[in-house]
């Protein structure tokens, strides 16, 4: 695995990637191509996430473990989407961005959605998801010490996810719909979502719920015994 | 060679176009046409079953309907709906926009069907090979998650800790299930990952399975989907399509029917190709 060696480039890459580059990609592909080059556009993004990811490398010989453990925590969230109605992705995302570092988490979500979205069906969508689930984790990331030593914030940080997914998913959806941003097409696609947006926060309480100490010792464990 | 089996290049380029002009155009005439043929290949193709059309018919109805009730634009109000007026640009937009996203959503599925998950790995790995290792390698334990889940499940039955009995069991047993899944899984990574390690991981440059080759054939064709969509993109400039605020549609100038031309032609490639095929399969088969 290739390092970013000059730490100032690397500063500015971990924090211009997520909260610059991406958001105005996203924009970008919403409002000048239309959604059209979607498939580009997420493309882009997944570089961009990998990029980032690569920021937190430290050591080679840590990269490809560190790899392999990301890859498996993406797996496992695309094979958790499999279940119906309850997804457990989101907590899947928050766990392996706690454990494994905020670049982690990212690029846990945005993979995921990509690799699940060649069963679920690629659309304009895919870079909206790839961004929203990326966030989550990329967030949950930085929290990390909070989250870790509180359960209760956890799950606090569960339900605000879901529903701050819910509001950036329907934005894009205004955005396709209407060619530009309307609030009145916005409020009636929130309320048309409502019970997904419930049913987003519930299933993730429960999974963050039923996963947190199983998952939570095991990347520990491995992280520990293997220096991760 | 059939549509499905060209180079991934060359169908995302053709993907590329077509949903480009579907999603790009806001021309009812384009519109009408995407429609048209991209039910009629869905129905070809066999790509969709009764429970998708049936989706798509809602997905259009609903789109039709939501513009004209929340979006008051427009000088000719057909009725007053609570005190709001029903106006007959917001409806004919919507009906446009609902046409857009039906036939783009037929369009996405055809696409998934051709887009196999080596395909995608192919089209993602020569833009960044590591991305595609982490990609294979992700989509590779979701293959493998799916079978030892399996496996996992049967141990657990033989040896009697499996019931199906009530929910609580059913879901202790499962969460049981996973986390011995998980555990063995991240202990196998770290093999891996300690094997690629030792085989020379990141020391050279990596070589690919998959070997499409570019062929003579899969480059005229996208010289061809790139000319059309060139055609259609003409078309699209000089005919004039305004909603708002009066309707105000010039769509048959020579221009604009050499455009909607182009773009039929470019919407039932697939069809003209995979035709073609089955032809020549049938006088294949006559003449032995």
């Amino acid at each position: 695995m290739r390092v970013i060696e000059n730490p100032r480039l690397r500063a500015v890459l971990r924090y211009g990637i997520p909260f610059v580059l991406i958001p105005a990609l996203v924009a970008l592909s919403a409002v000048l191509f239309e959604g059209q080059r979607y498939l580009i556009i997420s493309l882009g993004i997944a570089v961009l996430a990998l990029l980032l990811f690569m920021t937190g490398f430290e050591k080679r010989n840590i990269g490809s473990r560190r790899m392999v453990i990301t890859a498996i925590m993406t797996a496992l969230a695309v094979f958790g989407r499999f279940i119906p109605l309850f997804k457990p992705i989101t907590a899947i995302c928050v766990m392996t961005a706690i454990y494994l570092g905020a670049e982690a988490g990212f690029l846990c979500g945005s993979l995921s959605v990509l690799i699940s979205n060649i069963w679920f069906g690629q659309g304009p969508w895919t870079p909206f998801q790839m961004l929203g689930f990326g966030l989550i984790g990329l967030i949950a990331g930085y929290l990390s010490r909070v989250l870790m030593r509180s359960n209760v914030l956890l799950l606090l940080y569960g339900v605000v996810a879901g529903i701050a997914y819910s509001f950036i998913m329907d934005i894009w959806t205004v955005l396709w719909y209407a060619g530009g941003f309307d609030w009145g097409l916005y409020s009636a696609a929130l309320l048309s979502a409502l019970p997904f947006t419930a049913l987003y926060a519930v299933s993730n309480v429960v999974f963050l719920l039923i996963l947190r100490k199983p998952v939570g010792n095991k990347l520990n464990r491995v992280k520990i015994k293997y220096g991760v | 060679m059939r549509f499905e089996q060209l180079n991934p290049f060359t169908v995302a380029v053709y993907y590329l176009c077509v949903l480009g002009i579907i999603m790009f155009s806001m021309n009812p005439l384009l519109i009408a046409i995407a429609l048209v043929t991209s039910v009629l290949s869905a129905v070809i193709g066999g790509t969709a079953g009764k429970k998708a059309h049936l989706f798509s018919l809602a997905v259009f109805l609903i789109a039709a309907v939501l513009n004209p009730l929340f979006v008051h634009k427009g000088q000719t109000p057909l009725f007053f709906f609570n005190d709001n007026p029903i106006t007959l640009e917001a409806t004919v937009y919507g009906l446009c926009a609902a046409g857009m996203l039906t036939a783009a959503l037929y369009r996405l599925r055809d696409l998934s069907g051709v887009m196999t998950s080596d395909r995608v790995l192919y089209l993602f790995g020569r833009f960044s090979p590591q991305l595609a290792l982490l990609l294979s390698m992700a989509i590779r334990y979701t293959a493998l998650f799916r079978v030892r889940w399996r496996r996992t499940c049967d141990a657990q039955r033989a040896l009697g800790l499996f019931t199906d009995g009530n929910l609580i069991d059913a879901v202790r047993c499962r969460a049981r299930v996973l986390s011995i899944l998980i555990t063995w899984t991240l202990e196998n990574g770290i093999v891996t990952a300690e094997s690629m390690e030792s085989r020379g991981y990141g020391t050279g440059r990596r070589t690919s399975y998959a070997t499409y080759r570019v062929h003579r054939y899969d480059v005229i064709l996208m010289l061809v989907c790139i000319w059309l969509t060139a055609v259609s993109a003409v078309g699209i400039y000089y005919s004039k399509a305004a909603f708002y605020p009066e309707l105000s549609m010039d769509l048959l100038s020579p221009w604009g029917i050499a455009g909607a031309a182009a773009f039929t032609v470019l919407s039932v490639l697939p069809l003209i190709i995979n035709g073609k095929e089955a032809i020549r399969w049938r006088l294949l088969l006559s003449k032995t």
